[in-house]
């Protein structure tokens, strides 16, 4: 379907003989922000990990629109990336960067801009995540959640349709998790972006979710897809006792 | 009408002077940005009483679209135009609202410094560093202390573990090393002795090199760049990870429990890895010696040993524990004064490679000088 931005048919995850998840099927819709949730260990990271190439799946198949992105050759998944953003779990900011040169450093590599619109795009992106001003910051000279916003203002960097995003909340105090979940929310409303979210944080997926996935790591497959707060009233008993929080979190 | 790639500029004046400034075509970042510098020219001359801005024409766009439209908001802005915005897509306002909304910190915008001010900043940073290097030595000397009355706090497996990797793991380069260096000195020795027919003195040449200076410096330097450049990476390495930070919250100092046993592991092998580095050095001039020379080996070896003394010998061991010292202070150091950064990790330890080379050969210069007075 034209409106498929990303799907997974029959992938099975794992690393060596041992099996995370098998048979996974799912499709995420353009403009919808999909959840991918589940407790610590049931192999949300390693999904996204399959997602943008840097693990191979033990079987299956993932696709971005109608292209094979498993079975690309490297060049063309290069091409297919492209279109994907990343925020990764510990924002992976460049340390030796300031933010403006992390920000520029996609717009420099893979535009045409000149210096002086590169700069006013940096300056966008950073004021579209609340830190203007902060363009000659190091990241370590930052605050979590500022290195988290300066993490999405790079992953937006090159106005991705899909942007992959690894548990946005992690060390975040709730007020400042809940920020981001509203900044995911604006810049999804104003840019028309697709989301994947992997996480635990049952306000994020139940604040900003539209369909969500719950991958069962004890039953090593997906037990549950759907609206988050339906799932929280009549998904299967597991998916109900992770929204009660009956299971631990990291 | 500016075009750039599908993204169009229209600019003209209304009947009532008003500033019409349509967009239309596709707008991508990928293609690059028309000039916003047009718009501004046409908004000097002459004045207009207001700005329209319309996007109707507008096929796809993405932000080079609120970038542009930002720019001339801007240029509208400080000329005092006042801009009627509601042509364009709602979305453009909302990311333009977002992005006004963030809180401004103080810019990091200092005012660059004269010549003599940068003169005098350098020179105050050049003192704080100096004053750290000192601090740093005093630490160490008192963390010695403590570990020498038995009141050190460290783990004594880390202490063995870089026994073994300061020392017998890192044996097989030192003695290759400095066996390739005792076949240079055998080459140049008897293609310069020869001269004066006094080749069958290279024994001598070697053996008092080797033993006097040559295995504990290239030792050093060896060492400088396996044990020190990697006392730096780990340690700056564990300042990014606040692992310096845990150490100190739980009441242990970072010198007791990260530089001591790296000190003391170095300064007790070095002595240890010179002495193989001297039994090396002599071998790979003995194999020069008598393959050139024709010389039986334990011939060659009797002239070594009654050119080497107990005290080059001991002078030799000295001056190496002397350099594993001086690597272990200055990649220790080297490590702790990192910023959290992982890009200072390998500024530590490549600073740590060259400050300790340049240490070794310093303490050489000074020991040949101290050696001399004496007559040793």
């Amino acid at each position: 379907m034209a409106d498929d931005v990303i799907s997974v048919r029959g992938l099975t995850m794992g690393f060596g003989e041992r099996v995370v998840i098998r048979d996974l099927d799912f499709t995420v819709r353009r403009g919808e922000i999909f959840v991918v949730m589940g407790a610590s260990g049931c192999g949300k990271t390693t999904l996204l990990r399959h997602l943008l190439g840097l693990q191979e799946p033990a079987a299956g198949e993932v696709r971005y629109g109608d292209e094979s992105f498993t079975s690309a050759p490297p060049d063309e998944r290069e091409r297919i990336l492209r279109r994907v953003g990343v925020l990764f779990q510990g924002s992976a900011l460049w340390t030796s960067m300031t933010l403006a040169e992390n920000v520029a450093l996609p717009l420099e590599q893979f535009t045409s801009l000149g210096a002086s619109s590169v700069r006013a795009v940096v300056r966008l992106k950073l004021s579209l995540v609340g830190l203007r001003g902060f363009e000659e910051y190091y990241p370590w000279e930052l605050s979590g959640g500022m290195q988290k916003r300066a993490g999405l203002a790079r992953a937006i960097s090159l106005d991705p349709e899909i942007l992959l995003i690894d548990e946005p909340s992690a060390s975040l105090d709730p007020p400042t998790a809940r920020r981001l979940d509203g900044l995911i929310l604006q810049l999804r409303g104003a840019l028309g972006t697709t989301a994947v979210v992997v996480t635990h944080d049952v306000a994020t997926i139940l604040g900003i979710g539209t369909r969500a996935l719950f991958l069962d790591g004890e039953a090593q497959r997906a037990i549950a897809e759907g609206p988050p707060s339906e799932l929280r009233e009549r998904g299967p008993a597991p998916v109900r006792a992770f929204f009660a929080g009956s299971v631990a979190g990291p | 009408m500016t075009t750039l790639s599908g993204a169009t500029v229209d600019v003209r004046r209304t009947d009532d002077a008003t500033l019409f400034i349509r967009l239309g075509g596709t707008w991508r970042l990928a293609d690059g940005l028309p000039r916003v510098k047009d718009v501004e020219r046409e908004l000097d001359r002459p004045r207009p009483p207001r700005v329209t801005i319309d996007g109707a024409g507008l096929a796809a766009w993405d932000s080079a679209l609120v970038v542009f439209v930002g720019a001339v908001l801007d240029g509208c802005r400080s000329r005092g135009i006042p801009v009627d915005a509601r042509g364009l897509p709602a979305e453009v306002g909302r990311l333009l609202e977002l992005a006004q909304e963030t809180a401004v910190p103080e810019e990091r915008t200092a005012p660059s410094p004269s010549g003599i001010e940068r003169v005098g900043v350098r020179a105050l940073k050049r003192h704080v560093k100096l004053l750290g290097a000192v601090a740093f030595i005093g630490d160490t000397a008192l963390a010695l202390g403590r570990f020498g009355r038995g009141r050190g706090r460290y783990r004594p497996q880390d202490l063995w573990l870089l026994v073994q990797q300061s020392g017998a793991e890192a044996l097989p380069i030192v003695v290759l090393v400095n066996f390739l260096v005792g076949i240079i000195l055998a080459f140049v020795g008897i293609t310069q002795l020869r001269f004066f027919g006094a080749e069958t003195y290279v024994a001598d040449i070697v053996g008092i090199a080797v033993v006097r200076d040559m295995a504990a410096l290239i030792t050093g330097v060896t060492l400088s760049g396996r044990s020190g450049g990697a006392f730096a990476a780990q340690i700056a390495t564990m300042k990014v990870t606040q692992e310096i930070d845990a150490l100190r919250t739980f009441g242990f100092s970072p010198v007791e429990f990260l530089v001591v046993p790296r000190v003391l592991a170095l300064t007790a092998m070095t002595p240890f890895l010179t002495l193989f580095a001297d039994a090396t050095g002599i071998l790979g001039g003995a194999v020069v010696g008598t393959t050139m020379l024709h010389q039986p080996f334990s011939g060659y070896v009797r002239q070594t040993a009654l050119a080497v003394t107990a005290g080059d010998l001991v002078g030799g061991l000295v001056k190496g524990a002397t350099y594993g010292l001086l690597i272990a202070l200055t990649a220790t150091h080297r490590g702790m004064q990192a910023e959290r950064s992982a890009a200072r990790v390998g500024d530590a330890a490549t600073q740590a490679v060259v400050t300790g080379i340049v240490a070794i050969i310093a303490a050489c210069g000074v020991y040949q000088y101290v050696f001399f007075l004496f007559g040793w």
